[in-house]
């Protein structure tokens, strides 16, 4: 390995990605924009649910303040449920006797959800003889949103997604135009090249990572119980882990078409399979097993985990994520290096 | 105007070993796809070798056997007196300066980066570099080094891929079509700075498929369908043929290849 090389390569690409300014706006402000839309659209409870109320009860009154409801109140069940019928409302809450009746428009799960949450609150609160009581959680917030689950994973797929698409070009262009030849006929080793391109990305990295975390705990407010360092290493060495995984898919691509070819097909299953938009328990048990082979599953549990339970490095599922990351972008290198082959 | 001792004809003839690049019954092709045929070509240290040939006939596969790219199936090559992408070889390394067919520039990059980021390669000091880029901005007469490469005319960018081929002092230049989409008055000014390259020492072997350029070639190999036809001076050539032009040479050495 000549040191020399690989410093002159990075410098190199690094001043090739600094002058670029259209990479530049994709490197820095894309994984941010990323990163808000999803917190900005997902997670967060729908409010402004218009639901009819027919009839007295105190847990009707109680509704009366919730900020995801907004309630009008009707004499006329028959007349009620027909605004159901027609789209106007979402649900119909008839107090008969001492107890309620409610009359829903369930389909969506969600908003239905966030109704029937309203109304369990409404009767705790007006009921406290419930013989049920909920203890202060061992782990999280006492109502956790839905963003709180997401962020974690949301902020996995972001380092890892922006890393695998900077990197699936890196030789895109490098091989058509003749300039990689001319690194090898130099005598530069395929290794030394990819070093290379990871030294010049691994800066852009530091970046993007910074910006994930910052929005992710200074915008969304998601909570952050452990150690942010320890968040941060993480963060970095999926991005590098993913940078190797790119490297080593723009060694097959021969153009960026194909480059794209490449990455979607990754994109997704990462994107569904990881444990980001829906807990991995959930998966049939052929896809657990790939699910288990993805370094984003690993990653967004030890996300989840740092940032909810606080958790260290003692921790097996932190140590492990970190393990399971770094052996599968040293695998991936492995793999570059081999593919990017001087002689045939 | 023999400027080797041992071209002079009372010297035995040159052996392998001191030839700068020797091939013998090479054969290599891409999956089923047939492209070298048994090619043998011997290039003598310090001469223009031009490999001419029409398109498709294998020059650039067989600069890349030269480079150690490819490696043959058969038959055997010898550069600067080893096998080419062997652990013993200088090729590819900075024994030798390559051109590929394409400019291989970094377009974002002036000339002087450019410069820079090769001569580091080659393991050259800044004083190194800075002293061979203004040699070299002056011998190929280039634009400002501060000029950036993406934004020079085509000769001008041709120009610059030459004088990274050219940098480091390489023993042997392999270039692939340097003139390729070039004016004759930028063409001649090429020639002429090959030719002193040459006269100090240097070994360089161009691939064309301009007859005309070829003929200025101290040795000239006719390349059809990946082999050589015929490897010697152009004189020599157009004297056993008996015609005046390389073009008759080739058309002659094709008809009797279809006879055969």
């Amino acid at each position: 390995m000549n040191w020399g090389r690989v410093k002159a390569i990075a410098s190199r690409k690094f001043s090739s990605i600094r002058r670029d300014k259209r990479m530049f706006v994709f490197i820095v402000i894309m994984p941010a924009i990323q990163i808000l839309l999803f917190g900005f659209a997902i997670g967060a409870s729908p409010t402004d649910l218009e639901v009819i109320t027919v009839g007295e009860h105190p847990v009707i009154d109680k509704l009366a303040d919730s900020e995801n409801l907004l309630i009008s109140e009707s004499n006329d069940l028959d007349d009620a449920r027909a605004k159901v019928e027609a789209g106007e409302a979402w649900a119909v809450i008839e107090a008969e006797n001492n107890s309620l009746i409610v009359h829903l428009d369930a389909s969506n799960q969600q908003i239905m959800q966030t109704i029937m949450g309203e109304i369990r609150s409404a009767l705790e609160e007006t009921a406290p003889a419930l013989p049920l009581e909920m203890a202060e959680p061992i782990h999280g917030e006492e109502n956790p949103e839905f963003i709180d689950f997401l962020a974690p994973g949301i902020m996995v797929l972001v380092c890892f997604m922006f890393s695998v698409i900077l990197t699936t070009m890196a030789f895109v262009g490098e091989r058509n135009d003749g300039t990689l030849d001319r690194l090898f006929a130099a005598g530069v080793r395929p290794s030394e090249v990819l070093l290379g391109h990871l030294g010049a990305f691994s800066i852009i990295l530091v970046g993007q990572v910074s910006v994930v975390i910052a929005i992710a705990v200074g915008v969304f407010d998601i909570p952050m119980e452990g150690s942010l360092i320890l968040l941060f290493a993480l963060g970095l060495l999926l991005g590098w882990a993913a940078m190797c995984l790119g490297l080593f898919l723009s060694t097959k691509a021969k153009s960026e078409f194909q480059a794209m070819q490449l990455v979607m097909p990754i994109l997704f299953p990462v994107l569904l399979l990881s444990g980001i938009l829906w807990p991995v328990e959930a998966l049939p048990i052929i896809l657990r097993e790939i699910s288990m082979v993805l370094p984003t599953t690993w990653a967004s549990e030890a996300f989840r985990s740092i940032m909810m339970r606080g958790w260290g490095l003692s921790s097996p599922v932190i140590w492990q994520a970190f393990l399971v990351v770094f052996v599968f972008g040293i695998l991936m290198l492995v793999a570059a290096t081999k593919s990017l082959k001087v002689r045939s | 105007m023999n400027r080797r001792a041992w071209a002079s004809p009372l010297d035995p003839p040159p052996s392998a070993v001191s030839m700068a690049i020797s091939a013998n019954a090479l054969k290599r092709g891409y999956g089923k796809i047939r492209v070298l045929e048994d090619l043998d070509m011997s290039v003598e240290p310090g001469m223009i070798y031009g490999l001419l040939g029409p398109s498709g006939c294998g020059k650039t596969t067989l600069l890349n056997v030269i480079l150690g790219f490819l490696i043959p199936e058969s038959g055997e090559v010898v550069v600067l007196g080893n096998s080419p992408g062997t652990a013993a070889s200088k090729v590819p390394g900075s024994a030798v300066g390559y051109s590929p067919q394409e400019l291989a520039l970094y377009l974002d990059l002036t000339i002087h980066e450019t410069l820079l980021f090769h001569g580091r390669l080659h393991g050259m000091s800044n004083e190194e570099i800075m002293k061979r880029e203004e040699w070299l901005v002056d011998f190929l007469d280039l634009p400002e080094p501060e000029r950036q490469v993406g934004k020079l005319s085509g000769g001008q960018k041709r120009r610059v891929s030459l004088s990274v081929a050219l940098l480091h002092e390489p023993e042997l230049l392999l270039l692939d079509e340097p003139t390729v989409g070039v004016d004759p008055e930028l063409r001649a000014r090429i020639w002429k700075h090959l030719k002193t390259i040459a006269a100090d020492g240097t070994t360089i072997v161009l691939t064309t498929h301009y007859i005309d350029e070829a003929s200025k070639a101290d040795r000239v190999g006719l390349m059809r369908d990946g082999r050589l036809l015929a490897e010697a001076a152009p004189k020599e050539l157009m004297e056993k043929h008996q015609t005046t032009s390389l073009e008759e040479v080739f058309l002659s050495l094709c008809k009797r290849e279809v006879k055969a």
